[in-house]
């Protein structure tokens, strides 16, 4: 437990400051585009309606799915810019978050700013006109500082959402104390959780408790509170530069391996796995992890990141846009030939195991009933109740098993993951839906049904290296075939397990051992 | 007498402070201010008066391009208002509404220092102004460093009048200044507007509707109605005139006057 809390501190002060550099440069950007409008609105009004229903519609955009969109329209752009003016624009990482985040920092802003502004009295603009102020001395001297409140009181909101919201940056690549959530979620490692959570209320509170006092402050001239604010704001900006400054000066001219990882545990031991494997050869290395599923293949054919764990079936459908399915060797074969000439991906190596769907029951009922396969199973099923986890039924393999084997159970229920294993446990369901290389099952002792018409597509794991690193596949090709789907089992295992939790490092370290890889 | 006439020979052969020459405003196509003319003389006090939508305030923010006029021309000592800059001309006129308008987030000093410090002022120079101006409205010194929150509506009334004249302008603009006040207020700040007419001799058009107020305070009152000048004469003219529209407006508290005397003659046998 002592581990998990050091290991989440340690994470820490990297994230809190890139949090807090992506929050505040979203902020800035957000401001530089809601100034101008605002003084628009305040000279046509007729301006107002249109605007804010613009921002209300992006608000209304879930910040995740905002963010995963910025992806591929940044590749668009990339892609247009590197034709016409022959460099690309990055498309992973701080920049699709920045804009994503200001788009959604927009609303706040304008409205306080356009609220503010209304609510300067009538009789106030006309006299400030009437004794011969010009446009530019009653905005500044009369209508900003009375509308001050309300534009600063949506200043604090836009802080506050864009703090929270930067959690969300992790998808797409970006540092941030997201890290810490996305990973502590995953592999149920609360320490990390709470840490990350904590930390980013902690900041909002401290920003926004720092603006209004800066705000108090200059509206009663209190000098001391606004000192007191603008200093706090100042200290957490000096923070977030010399931390930059400090991270930039030792980089030498050789960019590191980026190494990714999609957002559950398998995929952070697998990272860490590789990036252990490229620093004992001595490449440096980052690891970028918790990418959205739909984003780290792109994030790899882009140069985004380097090298990075997937599973055959899913390249099958996402990469090659193939709905057919085909047996595991051919599926294997053809990837290895389509990823280059399509995407310029090559397939270092297949690791040996298998990250599939398939169909689990407990042991000893197995036997009893004497089920090895799903055709066994087909035969009994009218007598059992399966449980899937939620999108199972709305999956094509739900409809190939049960085309393949003619299933028909007595009872169908749809779970949460840790429900669906409960129900399971307390007797509620007697076949459930799982991953084949989970490690509940040799710990909760389940079988895994064969499959032998092949109805279930391959999802082997492979090893892929992108475009801007074409070397690694040579460095990496020693993995090929090395990991049993048991010691997968295990090391996943020992992350998910709620005793003796191991950090992903630590798993890595133990597969590393158990499949003999270097000299470690 | 004799100077009376000498000075009023001079002031013949200058221009008018102000001058409104076939002026007509439209609103939507429809006129607001319909072929009006109308000269006033430096030093006149004058009273526009009328019922409301008769277009007194418009006819009054036509002096300090607050409304434009979409035909004629209005002049101030002889020159086009719709040829000079509207902030550098509404700096030499003094400007108080019903509203007053001060700005909640200046203090009272800095809101009577509005003008002086828009026209650059040195910081002595408008301490000293402010100080003066606070005496002439009758107000405390200890005033200048309130918040408008912090005043009563009289207060804030005064304060607003110390704005409009704090730099001395040569002509003012006042649309009822006094309406929102109580009764007892509104006649002390008439009565405080009236004096510092007599003592400082600026050309003033105020607005109001309050016809008694135009009679008893004004040395010339204009009426309007639907946009036009109906009447324009002094208050002992007015009072007998025979135009309907007048007569619908002096009557009223003409009546009020007569009744008011016959129950102080009832009450004073008991």
């Amino acid at each position: 437990m002592n581990a998990q809390w050091a290991r989440a501190f340690a994470m820490l002060p990297d994230r809190l400051a890139a949090h807090l550099g992506v929050s505040a440069a979203a902020l800035a950007l957000a401001m530089l585009v809601a100034v101008p409008l605002v003084l628009a609105m305040a000279t046509r009004p007729r301006l107002r309606g249109p605007v804010l229903a613009v921002a209300s519609v992006v608000q209304t955009i879930p910040a995740l799915a905002l963010l995963a969109l910025f992806y591929p329209l940044l590749l668009l752009v990339s892609a247009a810019t590197q034709r016409l003016a022959g460099f690309g624009v990055p498309a992973l990482g701080l920049l699709p978050s920045l804009l994503a985040l200001a788009l959604y920092a927009l609303l706040p802003l304008l409205r306080g700013g356009a609220d503010g502004l209304a609510s300067v009295p009538p009789e106030t603009l006309d006299a400030a006109d009437g004794i011969g102020m010009s446009r530019a001395q009653r905005l500044f001297q009369v209508e900003l500082p009375i509308a001050a409140p309300i534009v600063m009181g949506g200043l604090r909101v836009a802080a506050v959402w864009t703090i929270g919201a930067a959690t969300l940056a992790t998808t797409v690549g970006q540092k941030s104390l997201g890290d810490l959530i996305f990973a502590g979620l995953q592999i149920e490692d609360w320490a990390l959780v709470v840490t990350g959570c904590l930390a980013s209320a902690l900041l909002a509170i401290i920003v926004d408790a720092a603006l209004g006092l800066a705000e108090t402050g200059l509206a009663v001239r209190r000098w001391g509170k606004a000192l007191l604010g603008l200093t706090l704001l100042a200290a957490l900006t000096v923070g977030v530069v010399g931390w930059y400054w400090q991270g930039r000066a030792p980089q030498g001219s050789q960019r590191a391996v980026v190494v990714g990882a999609k957002n559950f545990g398998e995929q952070f031991i697998l990272a860490a796995l590789i990036a252990d494997e490229l620093k004992a050869q001595g490449q440096p290395v980052t690891i970028r992890s918790g990418l959205g599923s739909a984003v780290a293949f792109r994030a790899l054919a882009a140069g985004d990141i380097d090298v990075y764990v997937d599973y055959s079936g899913t390249l099958w459908e996402a990469a090659l846009s193939r709905k057919d399915s085909v047996p595991r060797a051919r599926m294997l074969a053809e990837l290895r030939t389509q990823l280059p000439a399509q995407h310029k991906v090559q397939v270092a190596a297949a690791l040996g195991f298998e990250n599939a769907y398939a169909l689990a029951m407990r042991r000893a009922d197995a036997e009893r009933l004497g089920i090895r396969s799903l055709a066994d199973l087909a035969a009994r099923a009218p007598g059992l109740r399966l449980a899937t986890d939620l999108e199972f039924q709305s999956r094509a393999e739900w409809a190939a098993i049960k085309a393949a084997y003619g299933l028909n159970f007595a009872r169908l229920t749809a779970y949460t993951p840790t429900l669906m294993v409960r129900a399971l446990k307390d007797g509620e369901a007697d076949v459930i839906t799982a991953f084949s290389s989970d490690g509940r099952i040799a710990a909760d002792d389940l079988v895994l049904l064969t499959d032998p018409r092949g109805a279930l597509p391959a999802y082997d794991a492979l090893l892929l290296v992108g475009p801007r690193r074409p070397d690694l596949a040579g460095r990496l090709a020693g993995l090929e075939g090395r990991i049993a789907v048991e010691a997968m089992r295990e090391a996943n295992w020992q992350v998910d397990r709620d005793t003796d939790k191991q950090t992903p490092g630590q798993a890595a370290a133990w597969l590393a051992r158990k499949v003999r890889l270097g000299a470690r | 007498m004799q100077r009376r006439a000498a000075q009023s020979a001079v002031m013949d052969a200058a221009p008018p402070a102000l001058d409104y020459a076939g002026v007509r405003v439209l609103r939507g196509g429809v006129p607001t201010i319909d072929d009006v003319s109308l000269s006033i003389a430096a030093g006149q006090l004058v009273a526009l008066t009328g019922a409301s939508g008769a277009g007194k305030t418009t006819l009054l923010r036509l002096a300090n391009r607050l409304v434009a006029a979409d035909a004629g021309n209005v002049r101030l000592g002889g020159e086009d208002v719709a040829t000079q800059a509207p902030a550098q001309l509404r700096r030499g006129i003094g400007y108080a509404s019903q509203g007053v308008g001060l700005f909640p987030h200046w203090t009272v000093a800095e809101n009577i220092a509005a003008v002086p410090g828009l026209l650059g002022w040195d910081a002595a120079a408008r301490r000293a102004k402010v100080a003066e101006m606070l005496d002439l409205v009758e107000l405390p010194r200890s005033f200048a460093e309130r918040l408008p929150a912090q005043l009563s509506g009289g207060q804030a009334s005064r304060v607003g009048l110390a704005r409009a004249l704090a730099a001395a302008p040569p002509l003012l603009l006042l649309d009822e200044p006094f309406g929102a006040l109580d009764p007892e207020t509104r006649a002390a700040l008439g009565n405080r507007l009236e004096a510092l007419h007599r003592e400082r001799r600026f050309t003033a058009l105020l607005v109001t509707h309050d016809l008694a107020d135009a009679l008893l305070r004004a040395e010339r009152v204009v009426v309007m109605e639907a946009g036009r000048i109906v009447a324009d004469a002094t208050p002992a003219e007015l009072v007998r005139s025979v135009h309907p529209a007048v007569r619908a407006l002096v009557d009223a508290p003409l009546a009020q006057a007569q009744r008011l005397a016959a129950l102080q003659a009832r009450k004073a046998p008991a």
